[in-house]
């Protein structure tokens, strides 16, 4: 068996043909082109009457995202973020817009969520990922230590475009949205340079689909399932899916971190659920992940409620699912070796909880 | 300098196949006729079995190549008898996995038969070397598997190549694959060559043999003599000369033994171990003893283990090895000895001054347990490791005399990259040659806590670091 493809061809098998949206004289020719940046690959899968502007279009895309990688990224030294990390404390430090502009969404969401989702969890997130990779458990005094530097209300924006850190040891990791706000820019080049079909993929962080692949009214997209069972599946035409998990446990008994962090106790976050959020941007999408695997699916159906045309599901290693939507349909097609009694259904029908 | 003893490093040392030749191409042809050996810049082909083969091969033989005719089992016994005429230098049995047994049989009894004729098997599992998304096309459109990892995904052979070398006595590993063509643009002009280097690099640096396939449109660029392919190729024959080198007899460093009898329910195992940089060997269970468990410090068991290695197992955790089996139910010498910690589908069991951890079911999710074996090891003993290199993987040889080491890097991504590198050892002499820069780059050592550290700045498909 081949690990992830398998599960693709089962995907494959159960694709519904549906009408197409693209007029069957124009001969469309897919580029598919792939471009690591921001530590994982970037995709992005075009159809075009000409595979040149295609490909040029994608190049354009891919330099984009690169260049929004050299200001993002919190492991490169010479990054706008690191510079502002060094420097922006108890200091206004001048940023570059699109840096700005990803502080000025995340702290949205931030208050969104009543801080669950917060990019000033760095520190944390730090510690707990060398906690992977095989260094000791942090005791609670370090942890305890490193909390004091955590709180998105200690970030002032001063328009237009100055950032200061009310803390002495604050640090901030745009992780969990700069991957999304990095597939819009590109799907805003990708437009700019006439192409009407693509699927953007930022190594499944997120997943914007423009217009849809010849023959069809959107991108299919099957999203993570952890049981294996449940096959939710959701067209994107003009918006993105996001999905978020936290690492999953130890085979060997070892002690297990992880790479979320609940910012209310320091810790990884503990979570039976692996979550998909469908709304209109990729950004949106990105932050919107974390934000609601973070307050679970009570607190998150009420936040979903309030979006236009988004829609959510939570689903656990046994099958359980939670769903909400306001607009978007993200179909549940079961998997052959579903349980007995999984029906199959759309979300958004009577299966909501 | 290096201090084997005084550091007592628990590494295994592997003796690779020896070959007279390393990173040996054969360049797999197609056309009626082929081009001046100059202008291929190698001299090693591939001539599939057909009815103008015999032509073709001779033609080729009286240009000076060494030929080989790639024949499928029924056609063996036909392409062995007309290679031996000709005087071609041997012939490549190829087939499906299925076959493969079949195939090793048939070249077993031809080499027997025709002395004077290399008999080589290509070993199916071969896939072309590349970065890979998560997108996956069907006609209809496209379909995407989430995962919960945003790590790249490498396509890579070096767990073949691993495989291989146990169970593959009478040859270095070779390999081949046909390229994806779904792009349009590689379906009509052809791989790049940055495709065809990083094929080539990597076979090299995993000390395999490699049939390349060449795309239609470029061997007829190449025959025609059109400047541009001749360009391309240029870049390619750079390659090919960088890797193809006397073999030194170098060993390869690992720290882990993965003990099995079967490809196809161990492969994406060793598969996310090999894309994860853990330095391990896999051993035929079927003809491993006790004593080849020396110098590891983890061994995972996949196959059932008789009376001498469940022994072996327990002597090598009373020493202070971690030893995991997977999926082997029955009873143990240390079922009685402790009382297990359970965590999940495993069970660790303390013996003497290490541990044997039994899982209880197949291995559900290679990903999770690949990284669950990178933090089994002790981090102070880890022979090589990368660090923010995520598109890269590494491979420690050690040198004939101590304190000398060789580490060869593939990076799998279309652009080049830095990377740092740790090394375990102290080394003052650090250097880097590539394809694409020749020998030597002097590299600047740092030694901390036991180890070399150094940054390669430039790495494109693939490079080598000498150190002493």
């Amino acid at each position: 068996m081949h690990w992830n493809r398998a599960l693709a061809v089962a995907g494959a098998l159960m694709c519904i043909p549906l009408s197409s949206a693209t007029s069957p004289e124009t001969k469309l020719l897919l580029v598919h082109k792939t471009k690591y940046a921001m530590g994982t690959v970037y995709e992005i899968a075009a159809y075009d009457e000409s595979p040149q502007r295609a490909l040029k279009a994608i190049d354009q895309a891919f330099v984009e995202v690169v260049r929004l990688d050299e200001m993002l990224s919190n492991y490169k030294p010479e990054s706008d973020l690191s510079r502002l990390n060094r420097n922006g404390h108890y200091h206004a430090e001048k940023v570059p817009p699109d840096l700005y502009r990803v502080i000025e969404e995340s702290l949205t969401y931030s208050k969104l969520s009543g801080g669950k989702f917060d990019i000033t969890v760095a520190p944390l997130v730090d510690m707990w990922k060398a906690a992977l990779r095989g260094d000791r458990v942090p005791t609670a005094e370090e942890q305890q230590k490193l909390r004091a530097c955590v709180g998105y209300e200690k970030i002032e924006l001063i328009p237009p475009d100055m950032v200061e850190f009310h803390s002495p040891c604050m640090r901030i990791d745009v992780g969990s949205i700069g991957k999304g706000y990095a597939v819009d820019r590109a799907v805003d080049i990708l437009r700019a340079n006439r192409i009407k079909n693509a699927l953007v993929d930022a190594g499944q962080s997120s997943i914007y689909g423009m217009g849809a692949p010849p023959g069809r009214s959107a991108w299919e997209v099957h999203l993570r399932d952890p049981s294996n069972r449940v096959d939710p599946t959701v067209m994107l035409s003009e918006n993105s899916v996001s999905t978020s998990e936290q690492t999953p446990p130890s085979l060997l008994g070892n002690e297990t971190a992880g790479h979320i962090i609940d910012p209310d106790n320091g810790k990884p976050l503990e979570t039976k659920y692996a979550l998909s959020i469908v709304v209109k941007t990729g950004t949106a999408s990105d932050a919107l992940s974390t934000t609601l695997l973070l307050v679970g699916p009570e607190k998150g159906k009420s936040i979903v409620r309030e979006l236009a045309d988004a829609a959510a599901i939570w689903i656990s290693a046994d099958g359980e699912t939670e769903t909400v939507t306001t607009g978007p349909q993200i179909r549940l097609l079961g998997k052959p070796e579903a349980k007995a009694g999984m029906e199959r259904g759309l979300l958004g029908s009577p299966r909501e909880k | 300098m290096r201090t084997w003893r005084g550091i007592g490093l628990l590494l295994l040392v592997v003796t690779v196949f020896s070959p007279r030749v390393l990173g040996k191409v054969y360049v797999r042809w197609t056309q009626s006729s082929v081009p001046a050996e100059k202008i291929l810049g190698i001299n090693d082909l591939v001539i599939p079995w057909s009815d103008a083969a015999k032509e073709l091969a001779e033609s080729a033989k009286k240009q000076g190549y060494h030929v080989y005719l790639e024949a499928t089992l029924e056609q063996s016994a036909s392409a062995a008898a007309v290679s031996a005429s000709l005087g071609a230098a041997g012939i490549v049995l190829k087939g499906s996995a299925r076959d493969e047994s079949k195939l090793e049989e048939a070249a077993k009894s031809l080499r027997t038969q025709y002395l004077k004729l290399r008999i080589l098997v290509v070993s199916p599992q071969g896939k072309q070397p590349e970065m890979r998304g998560w997108l996956v096309f069907n006609k209809n459109g496209i379909l995407q598997v989430s995962s919960p990892t945003s790590q790249p995904w490498l396509d890579q052979n070096l767990a073949m190549v691993r495989y291989e070398r146990a169970f593959q006595s009478q040859q270095a590993p070779l390999y081949g694959f046909s390229w994806d063509e779904t792009d349009p643009l590689v379906k009509e002009n052809g791989p790049s060559p940055a495709d065809y280097s990083l094929a080539i690099a990597e076979a090299g640096a995993l000390h395999s043999d490699l049939i390349l396939e060449v795309h239609d449109r470029q061997q007829k660029g190449l025959l025609s003599g059109e400047k541009q392919t001749l360009s391309d190729w240029g870049q390619v024959k750079r390659t090919i000369a960088f890797y193809e080198r006397p073999n030194k007899q170098e060993k390869e460093a690992a720290a882990v033994a993965v003990l099995t009898d079967d490809y196809d329910t161990t492969y994406e195992e060793i598969n996310l171990m090999a894309r994860h940089n853990i330095p391990f060997r896999v051993l035929n269970s079927a003809d491993v003893k006790a004593q080849d468990l020396m110098g590891f410090e983890v061994v995972i068991a996949f196959a059932t283990l008789g009376k001498d290695l469940t022994e072996g197992i327990r002597a090598f955790a009373d020493r202070g090895g971690v030893a995991i089996l997977v999926n082997l139910p029955g009873a143990y010498p240390w079922d009685s000895s402790a009382e297990g910690k359970k965590g999940g589908s495993s069970v660790t069991y303390s013996v003497g001054k290490g541990r044997v951890i039994e899982v209880g079911e197949p291995v559900s999710d290679p990903e999770t347990f690949a990284q669950d074996v990178r933090r089994l090891m002790d981090k102070q003993r880890i022979p090589v490791s990368l660090w923010n290199s995520l598109t890269t993987l590494v491979v420690e040889y050690l040198g004939q005399k101590p304190g000398e080491a060789t580490v060869e890097l593939v990076n799998y991504d279309e652009e080049s990259t830095q990377v740092q590198v740790q090394v375990k050892g102290y080394f003052n002499s650090v250097r880097f040659e590539s394809p694409e820069q020749g020998c030597c780059e002097t590299l600047k050592p740092e030694h901390v806590d036991g180890f070399t550290d150094f940054v390669v700045p430039n790495l494109v498909s693939g490079g080598r670091v000498h150190l002493e």
